[in-house]
């Protein structure tokens, strides 16, 4: 089974080349428009990756400001952290990662630029997760592509053949016969099974938080009444936002692009023709303030080991507390433990991804960003907050940053259509009764 | 339960004015700030209200009035409190982003409008205008006219509405029968199909239980004591009370398009229309017969007559879409307790998190489609008016996520089939409708698209005194 794993790197950019790095990123947001995947499809392990600009402070977003700027990346890959650094360091496109990197501080001249270099630095600026969510866990890019190869194929048998008079039980027999000669389905050979809740340690986690919940009570009543009432709350609304802000952020999720090119350069890298179509997927980069002291790094930081803990143990199946939407999502705590970052992946459109979180996990986020700057007012950690619908959106779209580049491998598949794929490739190489064949051909 | 103030809110709200045959919703241009609004003034007791009227005693005509941005930057509302509206009415309907989300390319880009487009003249403020008749509609629109002509108003284009019989649209089917009640209105319905006040009118609490974004007076102008603090904004006066957003869109239906296309995939062996199972196909794609019978419950034939049925759910009667594909219209529209994956319970708490009072009116020939009788005279359409008090989570939601998104329960590439089809589709990109079926599923594939976008515009929909208010600047 195929490892899903993060990176998240953070560089500092040398303040005279930030114009440089702008124009290097916009010139390859383009080229991704145009449809040249190549660029990160080498490996064929990648299933996202974004690049973002953060604190720099001739943009609206972090006019206020004092610090100086810096490149954020963001990469979801099959296999090991080192492997896929060696990956970015050599096998990717040099010209490429040489031409952002070497906007950045601490980046290996031109002369002194080999893979092994390049890898010592990003090693150097390499941030941990505190915690990870995957929508598909186990599953490698190769295995999500051949089995939406293996769900078109048999869709369209099911559209173009008669099957008429046959059962669920006896079409399935058939097109498992024609499958099992063709050499493209040989992924039907290899024995894979859906990732399953482990009751027993979710079992043992209630037990250790019934066990620690005397503590927990204690702890809460401490921020709520010591912290929580004497903080500043967030109390804007959408209408209060900044309108140069929002237009900037729409822009970015239209994936539209080449809005940002100028026109100058439009016409040196040739016509694009506009897809105005949205995206069925889009990209979400948060970028808040911890607030100070010790109590709320630790309820922070607890936050984060509950989620590490249950994630994989419960949200095994597609859904991160009852979201169905997020392929990948990522809470990054930094700058010495005074920000934090947090990158998703998802399907459909803003206003559709932040109401799920208020409907179907209000209190989980509540619990992690109640310990952030500025967020609205809770009760007791996990309620308020999210849950004031008004005040949590305006927060999260203030909160939020333009992501430069965002690359997805499978921009088409939902991660709903991921997983039902995966079920019908566990169900389909099994041998069914008619109830089970009836089951398989309503997922398809 | 909130008590609303029926008196100050505006009637087409709560109130479809089901008797009034005919409608005018003149778009106006204001050349004499000063004089327009004294005229506005002196209507204001002419403005129908949404207290509740008996049968008996419904009026001949009816009266509205609701305000683009530029129309009550016209009227003298400063920018800075302007920008206290919610950002897509200040946006518009137009922007880059906007045009993606809604789907409004290709013919129906904005480009190509007849009104509130890139190349039109800016919408400022519009008169809906309601008569029993066509007759009783336009005596009242040109009583009207003079009045406004000679305070500095001009007609700038008239979208003149209608009802079929028996309220069905041109490509012949029943339509507007789920209407979300509104808890405090003083109508009542099924608790599944209730929702709290602060959906469609601003001021009052919402589903989440909050106070929805209302615009405010950020920089005092006019006479203020008129009105209303702001329960979010302390310290602030709220425009907003009573009122309303109010969303116009003109939907061209090409009918003939419509019926080919069932024809089409329906033909008998010999190349005849087989008009029961064209009918069919297009009532599995809407989610009602023509009769507006549902098809959870008549998942065969349409009972015939006329239906009001909206007292049923999905979840138990239709859990897997064998009746009523999870694809159609209605479905993805409301999908009332049967929400993706969620239990029912919870299915009704999110599907009523995105409703829209629907109003719509027609246009043109006064054709009811068939898959026999398809050819319309000229063009025809609809004028697809609604309310909610939260533009983006509402309207834009229904129209992206709900519709043109085609991915909602285990579907790949199914929009919507009647509002959510993409004109020139992508090399490659799929457009089908997926009938659920036993033992195997059935799809439609290269879907045409039947409507065209032909103008549209966000309007502010005040409450009376909020008029008095804009009056007063």
């Amino acid at each position: 089974m195929s490892q899903q794993n993060p990176l998240t790197l953070v560089t500092p950019i040398k303040p005279e080349k930030l114009a440089a790095l702008y124009k290097v990123l916009s010139n390859m947001k383009y080229r991704l428009e145009k449809g040249e995947h190549e660029l990160f499809e080498k490996n064929n392990n990648i299933h996202y990756l974004r690049w973002l600009v953060i604190d720099d402070k001739n943009t609206v977003f972090f006019n206020e400001t004092k610090r100086n700027p810096k490149l954020v990346f963001s990469s979801n890959f099959d296999g090991k952290v080192l492997a896929h650094i060696t990956d970015l360091s050599s096998d990717m496109d040099h010209q490429l990662i040489d031409e952002i990197y070497s906007c950045c501080i601490g980046y290996p001249e031109p002369k002194d630029c080999t893979p092994k270099t390049r890898a010592v630095f990003f090693k150097k600026h390499m941030i941990k997760v505190s915690a990870f969510y995957k929508g598909s866990p186990g599953r490698s890019l190769k295995q999500i592509r051949e089995e939406q190869d293996l769900r078109m194929y048999l869709r369209k048998k099911l559209d173009t053949e008669n099957w008429k008079g046959l059962t669920a039980q006896q079409i399935h027999q058939q097109l498992k016969k024609e499958t099992r000669a063709n050499a493209a389905f040989s992924i039907l050979n290899t024995k894979y099974s859906m990732p399953k809740t482990n009751w027993f340690k979710f079992a043992l986690l209630v037990i250790v938080l019934l066990a620690l919940l005397p503590l927990i009570i204690v702890w809460i009543l401490i921020v709520e009444f010591a912290y929580e009432r004497k903080d500043q709350h967030y109390t804007k609304t959408r209408s209060d936002l900044n309108a140069d802000k929002i237009k900037i952020l729409e822009e970015y999720e239209d994936l539209t692009s080449g809005e940002d090119l100028s026109k100058e350069e439009q016409s040196v890298a040739g016509v694009l023709v506009k897809d105005k179509v949205i995206n069925y997927q889009n990209q979400f980069s948060q970028l808040v303030e911890m607030k100070e002291g010790t109590v709320r790094l630790i309820t922070f930081k607890a936050m984060m080991l509950f989620a590490k803990t249950l994630i994989p143990i419960k949200f095994v199946k597609g859904e991160l507390m009852g979201i169905p939407t997020i392929h990948f999502a990522r809470w990054v705590l930094f700058d010495d433990n005074k920000r934090v970052l947090f990158f998703s992946n998802f399907d459909g459109s803003w206003q559709q991804y932040l109401g799920d979180f208020i409907d179907q996990s209000g209190w989980g986020l509540t619990g992690i960003f109640s310990n952030t700057k500025v967020f609205p007012k809770t009760r007791f950690l996990l309620t308020g907050g999210a849950y004031d619908e008004e005040h949590f959106l305006a927060w999260s779209r203030d909160s939020e940053l333009p992501t430069q580049i965002w690359y997805s491998a499978y921009p088409s598949l939902s991660i709903k259509n991921v997983n039902n794929n995966s079920q019908i490739r566990v169900l389909f190489s099994k041998n069914l009764n008619n109830k089970k064949a009836k089951k398989l051909f309503e997922l398809i | 339960m909130q008590t609303i103030e029926l008196k100050d809110v505006q009637g087409y709200i709560f109130r479809a004015y089901g008797n009034m045959k005919y409608s005018r919703f003149t778009l106006l241009k204001v050349n004499n700030p000063k004089a327009a609004k004294k005229w506005i003034n002196s209507i204001c007791n002419q403005i129908t209200n949404a207290s509740i009227v008996a049968k008996d005693e419904l009026p001949d005509t009816c009266l509205n009035i609701a305000f683009a941005p530029n129309g009550l930057s016209a009227l003298g509302l400063s920018q800075e409190n302007i920008n206290t509206f919610s950002p897509p009415f200040k946006e518009g309907m137009t922007t880059v982003h906007r045009t993606s989300l809604l789907g409004d390319i290709d013919s129906s880009s904005p480009e190509n409008w007849l009104w509130g487009g890139l190349k039109n003249e800016p919408v400022q403020l519009v008169l809906l205008v309601f008569g029993k008749d066509e007759a009783t509609c336009l005596a009242y629109y040109n009583s009207l006219k003079d009045e406004f002509e000679s305070h500095g108003l001009e007609e700038y284009r008239n979208l003149d509405g209608l009802t079929l019989k028996d309220n069905k649209e041109h490509f012949g089917f029943r339509d507007g029968i789920a209407q979300p009640i509104i808890k405090g209105s003083g109508r009542i319905g099924p608790e599944h199909n209730s929702v709290n006040p602060g959906e469609f009118v601003l001021g009052y609490k919402n589903n989440y239980k909050v106070y929805p974004d209302s615009p405010t007076i950020e920089k005092p102008q006019g006479n203020m004591n008129l009105l209303p603090p702001s329960p979010l904004k302390t310290g602030k006066k709220d425009l907003g009370k009573n009122g309303s957003y109010f969303i116009i869109r003109q939907m061209q239906q090409d009918v003939e398009g419509f019926w080919n296309f069932m024809n089409d995939r329906t033909r008998n062996a010999d190349g005849s229309i087989n008009e029961a199972e064209s009918t069919k196909l297009a009532s599995k794609m809407v989610g009602r017969w023509p009769s507006g019978a549902p098809l959870s419950k008549f998942p065969d034939k349409d009972p015939g007559g006329t239906s009001d049925e909206n007292d049923f759910l999905y979840a138990k009667d239709d859990p897997k879409g064998l009746k009523c594909p999870f694809g159609s219209h209605l479905r993805r529209m409301n999908p009332r307790d049967s929400f993706e994956t969620d239990t029912p319970k919870k299915s009704l708490l999110l599907s009523n998190r995105h409703r829209l009072i629907r109003r719509a009116r027609l246009y043109g020939d006064q054709i009811i489609g068939t898959p026999t009788n398809n050819k319309p005279k000229g063009d025809v359409g609809l004028y697809f008016n609604c309310f909610s008090a939260d533009i983006s989570r509402q309207f834009e939601f229904l129209q992206y996520t709900w519709s043109n998104y085609p991915k909602i329960k285990q579907l790949y590439s199914d929009p919507d089939p009647i509002i959510g089809v993409v004109e020139n589709p992508k090399k490659g990109q799929e457009q089908q409708f997926t009938q659920q079926g036993d033992p195997i599923n059935k799809t439609e594939k290269n879907l045409k698209r039947f409507i065209t976008i032909k103008g549209g515009a966000y309007f502010f929909f005040p409450s009376i005194t909020s008029i008095r208010y804009i009056c007063s600047l």
